[in-house]
């Protein structure tokens, strides 16, 4: 819902970059606040408004937080994240937000679940795992599947390969599509990695995000190892620009991704057009 | 019921234009327009309604919505001050009043309140304008709109040979007339006139519920097929919303605003990295036509389309949505 300080829900805060970590050779990771503080408390999966004030403004899920800050990832793709790449700490930004549904905390408790991303698609997977790690105690075992282009192209890698594994209960395994010399992980497709992985449904909810092709693929994968559409959460992308359900840019069907969405579950976007 | 002879309604709009900014179809290069009311002009009250919609009063072709300067890496941000300028819309007829209802709907509800929008709405009084004669491309009865009496407005007037008749729906209507005192009298014989009775009609009782099955239909493919892309429907459709939002800069300072934009042109998808969900006219059409029909009907309960005519009008290829609506309800699943 509104933001109570933000009376226009169309005009950004103005924050500033006090961190930026190089997670691979296009992904990097904002951490912003403002003189306020933390510019605003989203849940897990929840999306923010992001700016450059004479560049442009664009969408991007939330991967992180602190007590006085938001962190998000940005894979540079076109002229914002460009020029986003190319700043340096210290810049002020124009952030708003939070926006989305975020992912259905209450129907995940106390379940099993299984983390699938591929590049980028961590992110927003991300914000949960360590919601879930922070609430242990509410959910059951986590096992975290990710994979990326090649090892450089992983993100998060502190997380991956340090702080997760030590997480009671949480399983962390990795693939590249390509390994280089100093690769000794698993390489191949993550599609087919979670196939082999073969995961159980039983009281499992599988949370997946990357790009399009790989989430069509995975639900295929989801679907031969028995999980059942009300299981499979995703959250999808869309190029938005209001956020908050007027501008008509992220329709699917009747529902706008900015407002009922990022996040939904198999079982009702097979009830939306086939149009993301 | 009062009336006024139609040799003083310059008078009547120049003593509304003391207490706010009045706007009303005039003849503008050719077109109909709402227009701002500056003592004269070439009223466009008769038969018709404007070629464009009233919706740029409560939502502009382009609007600022804030300001900026930016200094590496410093940058500041300055907010517009509220938009308290009253105005009276006037001839707005009963299918672009509902049409208000319509946006209100997109821009008042669900969650958030845009803020542009609701300072423009709240200080505009509306004047409806009754048909009596219906154009060869309005459906609007279609809809249950009736082109007698508007809904939703602050004041109604019906057209008579002579003279115009009025009757004042809300407080703000009652101050209206009472401003205009001096120039009313008393309707004593005058009777409302008959309204108009489009001949075109668009039957669309259970196109919702059909549509709701065709969305893979190769109809759309054969609809599509004759569409150039050029967003005409979109821009005089007093309906459609969608904008864009965008920057202009100069040296270190720029202002944020946002514009009208349509879901027939293909970047208005486009993703940055160039993913594109819609990808060909056929796509796009579609979801225009599904917007309309279907899609706004299950999130807020009515139609999009007000039965206007001005996209079957004004298309280069005369894509018609009462004929649109007839083949839906005639396709074969
Ligand atoms: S006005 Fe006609 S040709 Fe132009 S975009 Fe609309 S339907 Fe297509
Ligand atoms: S779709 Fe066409 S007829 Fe319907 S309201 Fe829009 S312009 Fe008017
Ligand atoms: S981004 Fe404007 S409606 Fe979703």
């Amino acid at each position: 819902m509104a933001n109570a300080e933000q009376v226009n829900p169309l005009v950004p805060q103005i924050g500033k970059i006090i961190k930026i970590v190089e997670e691979t050779p296009d992904i990097k990771t904002f951490h912003v606040t403002t003189d306020k503080g933390k510019p605003f408390t989203p849940m897990p999966g929840q999306l923010a408004m992001f700016s450059l004030l004479d560049v442009g403004e664009a969408m991007f899920s939330i991967t992180s937080q602190g007590p006085e800050h938001l962190e998000l990832a940005i894979k540079k793709v076109g002229m914002l994240t460009d020029a986003l790449h190319e700043v340096e700490v210290g810049q002020a930004v124009g952030i708003r937000g939070p926006y989305g549904n975020g992912f259905p905390l209450e129907m995940m408790k106390g379940k099993d679940l299984l983390f699938i991303g591929g590049g980028i698609g961590l992110a927003p997977v991300r914000s949960l795992i360590n919601y879930t790690i922070e609430h242990r105690e509410d959910y059951g075992r986590l096992w975290i599947i990710y994979g990326a282009r090649s090892p450089a192209d992983l993100c998060f890698k502190d997380d991956l390969f340090k702080n997760w594994p030590k997480v009671k209960d949480c399983r962390v395994d990795v693939t590249v599509d390509k390994g280089d010399a100093d690769w000794k992980g698993h390489e191949g497709f993550v599609p087919a990695f979670v196939e082999k992985l073969g995961p159980k449904p039983e009281g499992m909810v599988a949370i997946t995000c990357g790009p399009p092709i790989m989430i069509k693929f995975v639900l295929q994968s989801l679907e031969k190892l028995g999980f059942k559409d009300e299981q499979i959460v995703t959250t999808l992308e869309m190029r938005m620009k209001c956020g908050i359900g007027k501008c008509g840019r992220c329709n699917l069907g009747s529902a706008y991704v900015c407002l009922d969405g990022p996040v939904f579950t198999l079982a009702q976007l097979k009830q939306m057009p086939d149009e993301y | 019921m009062l009336k006024i002879s139609k040799d003083q309604i310059g008078e009547l709009l120049n003593i509304w234009a003391k207490g706010a900014k009045v706007f009303v179809p005039q003849e503008n290069g050719g077109t109909s327009q709402f227009k701002a009311w500056e003592g004269q002009g070439k009223l466009t009250l008769g038969e018709g309604n404007a070629l464009e919609p009233p919706k740029d009063l409560f939502f502009p072709r382009t609007e600022t919505m804030y300001r900026y300067r930016v200094r590496d890496p410093e940058a500041s941000l300055e907010e517009l001050a509220p938009l308290e300028e009253k105005r009276v819309l006037v001839g707005v007829r009963s299918c672009d009043a509902r049409s208000f209802a319509i946006m209100d709907d997109v821009f008042l509800t669900k969650g958030y309140i845009d803020e542009f929008y609701r300072q423009r709405r709240e200080n505009t009084a509306v004047v409806a304008l009754a048909c009596t004669t219906a154009q060869p491309t309005c459906f609007c009865t279609s809809f249950g709109i009736d082109p007698g009496r508007a809904e939703g407005v602050d004041l109604q007037m019906w057209p008579l040979a002579d003279s115009y008749l009025l009757e004042a729906i809300t407080p703000a209507g009652k101050d209206l007339l009472e401003q205009a005192a001096a120039l009313l009298t008393e309707a004593a014989d005058e009777k409302v006139p008959a309204a108009a009775q489009p001949s075109l009609t668009a039957d669309v009782g259970g196109v919702t519920e059909k549509l709701q099955q065709m969305f893979e239909h190769p109809y759309w493919e054969a609809v599509s097929r004759k569409c150039i892309g050029c967003g005409a429907c979109t821009y005089l459709c007093p309906t459609c919303h969608c904008f864009d939002i965008q920057s202009e800069n100069r040296g270190d300072s720029g202002y944020k605003f946002r514009c009208w934009d349509s879901c027939m042109f293909s970047e208005y998808t486009r993703m940055a990295g160039g993913h594109q969900p819609r990808p060909s006219k056929k796509e796009r059409l579609r979801n225009r036509f599904l917007h309309k029909l279907q899609y706004f009907p299950e999130r807020y309960g009515k139609f999009a389309c007000v039965g206007c005519g001005r996209c079957l009008d004004r298309c280069p290829v005369s894509m018609d949505i009462t004929r649109v609506v007839r083949e839906v309800k005639e396709v074969t699943l």
